[in-house]
């Protein structure tokens, strides 16, 4: 089944000799792996796994790495896979020139996409090890059985891989169009030494060390400092331009003016500075920008009063007239990623003594793209452009353009030496394409018997995923994979009706929009579980009995989790007094992640303030590789639930993005963040979904709904502040 | 220009007497533990210990430091490696996730044991909710002050 060969690849790729390699090449473009930008050939296969000639296992990370620790449940793989223990896998972070181009990390694929290959590069590593474990021993294949770190015979004796391996490259040819081995991984009835455990990250230590290096950690002899300017949006031209001073700035270097690029390379970061600050631009603007022309644009009812939204979702027997017993507008705010390490880049033009003639350090979560796009920005060979990944410092949907990369590229470029580009906090909450407000009607009737007859939603929202006019051609298939269907999501319940209509539209809104953790899931979310929750309290019912009668048997794995986050959360008793309220929440991400969500709230009339005193959370993601970097998930989505329904306010008016800084838009703090619990479900036998942003769907609505159950104030629009519930 | 950074007595060169601390810190010094994130004083990545005191090193002129005692990260673990009680406690809980915010987390948590041997969660709150964590660590956190107390305790 195996063949062994060698091939110059390995030196070509700088694999140093004596080593056995495993070659995962995809010649199926249906695997899972899909979302691969190129499909490698036959000789750039992905080069995932090594032993190596000591028998230590090499291996290569195949996502980025930005807190969500996906590598390390990949590496737990590795482990099982090979009898290994994670400490014995030296984990890499490639380059470009490493391996095969690999797909954008985005949409929580991450273990989806990738647990599979990656077991299989590991299982058939290990079958060829045991290959050569019979030949050495002198035993038919079938007697050769499973060791720590290399195999045995029924007699006791035993062989490593480091015994196997010789000094010479080996390489393991595989692709997914051969029958796979055995996969350890994913074998329900074996009892898993790796698989399963809560495993410590990889590389944890150089997180509380300072160790750790992000892009503009890196160091680099003789960089300079650069930025560009940023436009309100990046539909606006420069109308005017003024740079006198700049110059005459000390530490000064460079002015550089491509079209609409206008930016400035100085010594050091405070000449940088002043540099800038002396630089007067004013745009054009195609559209206004504030926040009546989005709440215009957004504006759901004077759409529907029109007629139909532009696309429907779901449309069963729906009838416009039914008796409608709820008839609710929910209306969610634009948000930030407000990531903690603003973007940079490093880029360096080599001299011609190097391999390439351009290199790029930069925390993107897609560095295939940036290599593509350098090389096409430049009119270099792609050959000739490597992109150095580097760990971020907080992605969540916002690091997938060619942006800080481009600025680093051309100041570099037109100065000659190494310029490394971070961008200002103020350039983040401008430039890092925010999730669109949106705008919700939901009507909801029953039937005698008090089901659920017709369901009616409609919603408008900006456009979430890559849109056409921002990306090219190449990238869309990726673009969709990851997530094509952002505005979509979450816009289909659980429940159902024998009447119902889902329709919406996405619309152009004056400000950058793109993909934002969850994507649409959230928002529709929020307003699907807040009308179900008031209906059922309107009908005197118990919200979460009758969300899950209104499933009607359907969604099995939700109603466990709704069941379960009802009974953890009853373990703990809601404080006596006014104004404490406990609210539910479930949801949907993706088909394949479910989650419920219970929160306790003090509405403190005392201190004027709303403030979230417990979370529950209820995750099933299918198979729980890593169970505490899943709950560790959970815990930063009900951060960010507290955020979504409780503090973060984008503001823009003026034709300006006012929000800047920490200081006028606020993220959950440590006196914000509730005490949170979180039940992981493992199913052994599901392959593992995503877990990054599925509690945020459940996080939102359940806070509200305790704030209508301590008092009685229906929450249509987010955030929610104090003064909105005593008005 | 010379300051005492983790212990040992740093000279500043004269092309960087002009920027803030944490500038100095990083492009002159190599010592990246320290991480830019708002500018401002704002979100605390930058936190170091000035003669003892936390303070956010973007604002700090580096002038205003000449002479004293400054503690980074990178001064915190001791010289053969063994990780400080927080440092451990940190990597025990699983704490970081992104990690960017964490050398502040870790040297603010440092300044309140300092200050507050057993703090309760008022205290935890009051002294840490100048730092910022947007991948939302902050219950893993409160957890690590807390077990790292009890070691410190029993160390004495
Ligand atoms: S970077 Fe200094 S406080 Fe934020
Ligand atoms: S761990 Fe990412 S910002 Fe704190």
């Amino acid at each position: 089944m195996v063949q062994l060969t060698r091939r110059n690849f390995l030196i070509a790729t700088g694999w140093v000799a004596g080593g056995v390699t495993v070659l995962y090449t995809l010649r199926n473009r249906a695997v899972a792996v899909a979302p691969t930008i190129i499909i490698p050939n036959k000789e750039s296969g992905a080069a995932w796994v090594q032993i190596r000639s000591d028998g230590s296992c090499l291996m290569y990370f195949t996502r980025v790495e930005m807190g969500q620790n996906a590598n390390t449940g990949l590496a737990q793989i590795v482990a099982e896979e090979l009898n290994i223990e994670l400490e014995d896998i030296e984990a890499v972070q490639p380059s470009t020139s490493d391996i095969a181009p690999i797909a954008v990390t985005a949409g929580s694929m991450s273990l989806t996409a990738f647990s599979r290959p990656t077991a299989m590069a590991a299982a058939t590593l290990r079958e060829s090890m045991r290959a050569l474990a019979a030949v050495k021993l002198g035993e038919p294949l079938s007697m050769i059985l499973d060791d720590a770190g290399g195999f045995q015979t029924a007699d006791k004796r035993k062989v490593s891989y480091a015994d196997l391996v010789d000094k010479d490259s080996v390489m393991v040819e595989f692709d997914d169009t051969k029958p796979s081995p055995a996969l350890y991984t994913f074998d329900p009835q074996r009892s898993k030494k790796q698989v399963g455990r809560d495993a410590t990250p990889i590389g944890i230590r150089g997180l509380v060390t300072g160790a750790a290096v992000y892009t503009a950690d890196v160091p680099m002899q003789g960089v300079l400092y650069g930025r560009a300017i940023k436009p309100p949006v990046r539909s606006a031209r420069i109308a005017s331009l003024d740079t006198s001073g700049v110059a005459e700035t000390s530490g000064f270097v460079e002015l550089v003016r491509q079209g609409e690029f206008v930016g400035v390379v100085c010594k050091t970061p405070s000449a940088l500075d002043a540099a800038m600050s002396k630089i007067n631009v004013t745009w054009d603007l195609k559209i206004p920008i504030n926040q009546d022309e989005i709440d215009r644009l957004i504006d759901v009812d004077a759409e529907m009063a029109d007629g139909d939204l532009e696309h429907v979702l779901q449309d069963e027997a729906h009838r416009k007239d039914a008796d409608w017993l709820i008839d609710l507008r929910f209306d969610v705010q634009t948000q930030s990623h407000a990531a903690q390490e603003p973007r940079a880049a490093i880029a360096r033009f080599g001299d011609g003594s190097g391999a390439h003639k351009l290199e790029i350090w930069t925390g993107s979560q897609d560095p295939w793209g940036m290599k593509r796009f350098a090389a096409m920005d430049t009119g270099l060979s792609e050959d000739d452009v490597v992109v150095y990944a580097k760990r971020l410092g907080g992605g969540f949907g916002g690091r997938e353009h060619y942006e800080v990369e481009r600025d680093a590229v051309i100041l570099a470029r037109a100065v000659k030496r190494p310029v490394k580009v971070q961008w200002t906090r103020k350039d983040e909450f401008t430039a890092s394409r925010c999730r669109p407000a949106s705008a919700h009607r939901l009507r909801i009737a029953t039937d005698d018997a008090g089901n659920l007859s017709d369901w009616w939603y409609g919603y408008i929202t900006g456009h979430v995923v890559f849109s056409r006019e921002r990306l090219p051609g190449w990238l869309l298939p990726v673009a969709r994979l990851a997530g094509d269907m952002g505005v979509v999501k979450g816009a289909l319940a659980p429940y159902s009706a024998p009447h119902q209509r889902v329709e919406y539209k996405d619309v152009d809104l004056p400000i950058d929009l793109g993909v934002w953790r969850s994507l649409n899931g959230a928002p529709a979310i929020f307003a699907i579980e807040s009308a179900m929750d008031e209906l059922a309290v309107q009908q005197g019912m118990d919200p979460v009995d009758f969300k899950i009668a209104q499933m009607k048997g359907k969604q099995p794995r939700l109603q466990v989790c709704l069941e379960r986050v009802r009974e953890m959360s009853g373990r703990r008793s809601l404080p006596h007094g006014s104004g404490y309220g406990r609210g539910f929440a479930c949801g949907i991400f993706d088909d394949r992640s479910f989650v419920a969500v219970s929160a306790d709230i003090h509405v403190d009339e005392i201190a004027q303030e709303i403030k979230v005193l417990h979370m529950c959370c209820v995750q099933d993601v299918g198979m729980a590789v890593n169970p505490d970097q899943l709950r560790a998930q959970a815990e930063g989505n009900m951060a960010w639930s507290v955020g979504m329904a409780l503090l973060e306010r984008f503001e823009v008016a003026d034709d300006e993005i006012k929000s800047s800084n920490y200081d006028n838009y606020a993220i959950v703090r440590m006196s914000d963040m509730p005490s949170v619990d979180v039940e992981v479900v493992d199913q052994p036998s599901i392959p593992p979904a995503g877990a990054g942003e599925v509690a945020l769907v459940a996080g939102p609505p359940a806070i509200a709904n305790a704030i209508r159950n301590a008092t009685g104030f229906r929450a249509l629009r987010l955030p929610i502040a104090f003064a909105d519930i005593s008005s | 220009m010379k300051l005492k950074i983790n212990g040992v007595e740093r000279q500043v060169a004269a092309d960087w007497q002009n920027e803030n601390l944490l500038t100095v810190l990083r492009e002159h010094f190599g010592l990246t533990g320290s991480r830019f994130s708002c500018g401002i004083g704002q979100c605390g990545a930058c936190l170091v210990h000035v003669d003892g005191i936390p303070m956010t090193s973007c604002l700090i002129p580096v002038s205003e430091v000449v002479d004293k005692d400054v503690l980074t990260i990178e001064g915190l673990a001791a010289e053969d490696g063994t990780l400080h009680p927080l440092q451990q406690a940190w990597v025990d809980e699983r704490v970081p996730q992104c990690g960017y915010c964490q050398s502040g987390q870790i040297m603010q948590a440092l300044a309140l044991l300092q200050n507050t041997p057993q703090p309760d969660d008022a205290d935890i709150d009051r002294a840490m909710s100048g730092n910022l964590c947007r991948c939302g660590t902050y219950t893993r956190i409160r957890k690590s002050i807390k077990k790292a107390a009890l070691v410190m305790k029993e160390a004495g």
